[in-house]
């Protein structure tokens, strides 16, 4: 078995292709045709040249038969006239004769008579009178002892070729005695020429064994006394005629290619020479093959062009298929780019990246490597688009993500999950610290700054790490600790990237229960307030109270305030349930004057979305209306974190508020008191200095310091000063000598439900100090 | 006066025609008077005297007789009637001969030769001087 296929196998392989299938069938058509002309070509010729043949043959047979006769009745006439001389004169002999029909017809023929010396005693044709003694044949008659056929002789008044035939007379002494002729026109052994048969270049001739032509025609030309090689022209007649060579020869008395038969007559020494001239003959063969050849051509033309206009046909529909096969290829291919790519951004899609997670996967576990999944989500993104417009957004995403892009390998993986999500995977890395610098580059990168409607905008953004196989050996559970990763870092103050940890998820399980749980537990009655008292140091009493929110859920227990306030916040149940709040904890107060207990001020904190809530001032109202509570006995505490954003609204929202009567207290006061002297003018009712510094009053001067500044600082903003968190009887002493107004703290007593309160407030009543603990 | 003018004239004519007539060489056919022949065409006539038919129209046989060749009458004949020259005559007769496909009629002499023979022989045809003509014979009008 061959390792390479030989040329024959390869064109064969090759087949079926139009371009080498046509050409092998043109080829092949081709080949039938041509070899089939050619083969009717050479039979035509044969076959002209054997009709050419043929026909020579029978008109030599014909000639010959009609020669020999015309000579016989020549040879016949002389052997008569000679008979009838013994017995009569030579005039009566013509005479008798001539009447008697005995004679060939005398307008051809002229019998003559000649004495021993060539003088004409008696003729036919009395005007051929003169003398033959000089004549050639009448010297050899005087020898011969046959007919005696003379050489040809032109006359110019009859513009023909004569020949004589003699025979001797015997004189009466047995020697010569004259002799017996017929004259006749060389024409008449030629005047059988049928131009039908021999054409305008065949020949008739007669020829002698001398050599020399007696007579021969072509054509309507008769000619005489040629001259020729005998022997070469006539074959030796030893053997049958009716095998006669035909050869196709150059006559050369005339230059004439012919089929020339020469034959010897039997009695005569004469040769009758028949020929058919070679082109004349052939003519109509050759027209008919030129014909043949001529449609083979044609034919040959046609299918040649036929060919070609099918080769070029298919080559164009193979050309089309082509064009047809590649445009759907690279449509299926951009059908799938679609499907597998974003179409904003040009990064992989959910799907496609799905995918080359589940194979990085598969990748990692086989070599026993790990993979870092970043889950990134745009800070502030919504904002951005909301402000500038769709158009904007789209162009940040995009070069958001060129720039992602930039920041990481070809070998690691990016994809847009949607909105302002993307995912980056990081396969194939050997330790999860690896996944740092890379992280880094990625905040430093999107933190630059984008130009956007003409103008320069900063993002920043979140980024989640989790880590395969340790946070999670399956796509989805690895997506999901990413996001919880991601959204950790977005609690921790965004722009920032945070790993995984197990706690997160415990955090954000718990997050999410308790975020269902605080949806009901408005409507489960499952809030309590309890209240922590203010003292006033000048006259040791209590002035006022602190509501403050606890969540007593049944499976948790009582749950603390900063637990579970923020989540309120973020989800806006803060404002039903700061309503709620406002509403219980001016009841209370109610209840407690009606109870008889001096009169105090119940404060109640605001949240910032309480505080910039629409219908802060309506529910207000709303809730001294319903509870009946004097507007100067319920005091607002707003943080003072919340006073120092948007100065604006604020101003205008604390003027409501003062409108309406109630209190205004700043909570945490310490922070932003530059910005505060913006509110200067407003005159607050009470200044709470964070319980931060209070803590610090007794461990350093610093700290002492720093609270008496604020203190005479809240006293240029507000009328009252009272310090929180106060625990020990020390940092009580201090603020009393440091002009403080009041304090609030465990060192008074620490937050407890209303009951409770009540007790201490009538023990108060009892004494005129509060008792110490 | 003109009655006798015109006499004059015809009579003139008579006699020069005439004089002319018996002085003139014409050459007419002839045919026996018993002879069923009333016209013949050129054709018909070169058919018969050329060989190529020995029958009349009606299809009687007819045997033509010729006159010496080279003599006056012959030339006429063949030249008026006939319409082929000696040459032709005798490349034609040569041709039938020597392929043995004809002979040439049969020659007589003269006119009064072709006379006597054409009037005997009422299946004969035949041209001699029109002077030759006599009431035994008929001369046959050729179209």
């Amino acid at each position: 078995m061959p390792a390479t296929p030989t040329l024959v196998q390869r064109w064969l392989h090759r087949l079926p292709e139009p371009p080498v299938l046509f050409s092998a069938i043109a080829v092949l058509v081709l080949a039938v045709i041509w070899s089939t002309t050619l083969y009717l070509a050479a039979n035509e010729h044969a076959a002209g040249q054997r009709a050419a043949a043929a026909l020579t043959a029978d008109l030599t047979d014909t000639y010959e038969a009609q020669m020999v006769g015309a000579l016989n009745v020549i040879d016949q006439t002389l052997l008569q006239v000679r008979y009838n001389l013994r017995t009569a004169p030579a005039h009566a002999v013509l005479r008798e004769m001539g009447a008697s029909g005995l004679l060939p017809h005398e307008f051809l023929f002229t019998v003559s008579i000649a004495d021993a010396d060539g003088e004409i005693i008696a003729t036919t044709q009395p005007a051929a009178m003169e003398s033959v003694a000089a004549r050639d044949f009448f010297q050899r008659t005087r020898e011969d002892r046959g007919m005696v056929i003379g050489l040809p002789r032109f006359h110019p008044e009859t513009d023909e070729w004569r020949l004589h035939f003699s025979r001797r007379l015997e004189a009466a002494d047995g020697g010569f005695g004259g002799s017996v002729m017929v004259s006749v026109h060389a024409g008449y052994f030629v005047s059988g020429y049928d131009p039908d048969a021999l054409g305008k270049h065949g020949m008739l001739g007669l020829v002698g064994t001398d050599g020399i032509f007696r007579v021969r025609r072509t054509d309507d030309v008769v000619y005489a006394g040629d001259a020729i090689e005998y022997r070469s022209l006539v074959p030796d007649r030893a053997i049958d005629t009716a095998s006669d060579a035909i050869e196709v020869k150059v006559n050369g008395w005339d230059g004439v290619r012919r089929y020339t038969t020469a034959r010897k007559l039997f009695e005569f020494p004469l040769a009758i020479v028949v020929g058919l001239s070679d082109t004349e003959q052939l003519a109509q063969a050759k027209a008919l093959v030129r014909t043949y050849l001529g449609r083979a051509a044609a034919a040959s033309a046609l299918l040649v062009a036929l060919i070609a206009l099918i080769g070029r046909l298919s080559w164009q529909l193979q050309k089309a298929r082509a064009r047809v096969a590649e445009e759907q290829v690279a449509y299926a291919k951009r059908l799938e780019y679609f499907a597998y790519h974003d179409s904003l951004t040009d990064l992989p899609n959910r799907a496609f990246f799905s995918r080359l997670l589940v194979q990085g996967m598969h990748q990692a576990r086989r070599y026993e490597r790990c993979l870092a999944l970043l889950f990134l989500d745009l800070d502030r993104f919504k904002t951005i688009n909301d402000t500038l417009g769709h158009k904007a957004g789209d162009e940040l995403l995009q070069e958001v993500g060129r720039r992602l892009r930039g920041c990481i390998r070809d070998s690691d993986v990016i994809a847009r999950l949607g909105g302002d999500e993307f995912v980056i995977l990081l396969p194939e890395i050997a330790h999860a610290t690896q996944a740092v610098p890379v992280t880094r580059k990625i905040l430093a990168e999107v933190g630059k700054p984008y130009t956007l409607v003409g103008h320069e905008y900063r993002i920043t953004v979140s980024i989640g790490i989790s880590l395969f196989p340790n946070d999670g050996e399956d796509e989805q559970t690895l997506m999901k600790n990413a996001d919880i990763a991601m959204y950790h870092a977005k609690e921790k103050g965004k722009n920032n990237f945070q790993f995984y940890s197990e706690q997160l998820s415990t955090d954000a399980l718990e997050h999410l229960a308790l975020e269902s749980s605080l949806r009901n537990a408005l409507q489960n009655d499952e809030f309590l307030l309890y209240y922590q008292a203010k003292l006033d140091l000048n006259s040791e009493r209590i002035t006022g109270m602190e509501a403050l929110l606890h969540w007593q859920h049944p499976d948790l227990g009582l749950v603390a305030p900063m637990k579970f306030i923020p989540l309120a916040e973020e989800t806006g149940l803060i404002v039903p349930i700061g309503r709620w709040v406002l509403e219980t904890a001016c009841r209370q107060n109610v209840a407690w004057q009606k109870a008889g207990f001096p009169a105090l001020t119940m404060a109640v904190n605001l949240s910032a979305r309480q505080f910039l809530d629409d219908h802060l001032l309506g529910d207000i109202a709303g809730v001294l209306r319903e509870t009946g509570v004097e507007p100067c006995r319920l005091e607002l505490e707003i943080n003072e974190r919340i006073l120092i954003r948007n100065m604006e609204r604020t101003l205008q929202i604390l003027q409501g508020l003062k409108q309406m009567g109630v209190r205004l207290a700043i909570d945490d006061f310490g922070m932003g008191y530059t910005a505060l002297s913006t509110l200067k003018p407003f005159a607050f009712d009470t200044i709470k200095i964070d319980g931060s510094f209070i803590q610090e009053v007794m461990r350093s001067a610093e700290g002492k310091r720093q609270t008496e500044a604020l203190i005479t600082l809240g006293r240029s903003l507000g009328q009252t000063v009272i310090a929180e968190c106060v625990e020990t009887v020390e940092q009580a002493d201090f603020l009393r000598t440091h002009a403080c107004d009041g304090i609030q703290g465990f060192h008074v007593h620490e937050p407890m439900p209303a009951a409770e309160c009540a007790q201490r407030l009538h023990e108060q009543l009892l004494a005129a100090v509060a008792p110490r603990p | 006066m003109a009655r006798s003018k015109r006499i004059t004239v015809v009579g003139c004519v008579l006699v020069l025609s005439l004089a002319l007539g018996t002085a003139s060489a014409e050459v007419v056919v002839i045919v026996s008077a018993q002879s069923p022949v009333s016209a013949l065409t050129r054709a018909q006539l070169a058919d018969i005297y050329l060989g190529r038919s020995n029958r009349l129209p009606n299809g009687d046989p007819v045997v033509p007789i010729d006159q010496a060749f080279g003599s006056a009458a012959h030339d006429l004949f063949y030249r008026d009637y006939i319409g082929r020259s000696t040459a032709l005559i005798k490349a034609h007769w040569s041709r039938l001969i020597f392929t043995g496909r004809g002979q040439p009629p049969k020659a007589v002499p003269n006119d009064s030769a072709t006379a006597e023979i054409v009037a005997e022989n009422p299946n004969t045809i035949g041209y001699v001087d029109s002077g030759h003509v006599d009431i035994r014979l008929r001369i046959v009008p050729i179209e």
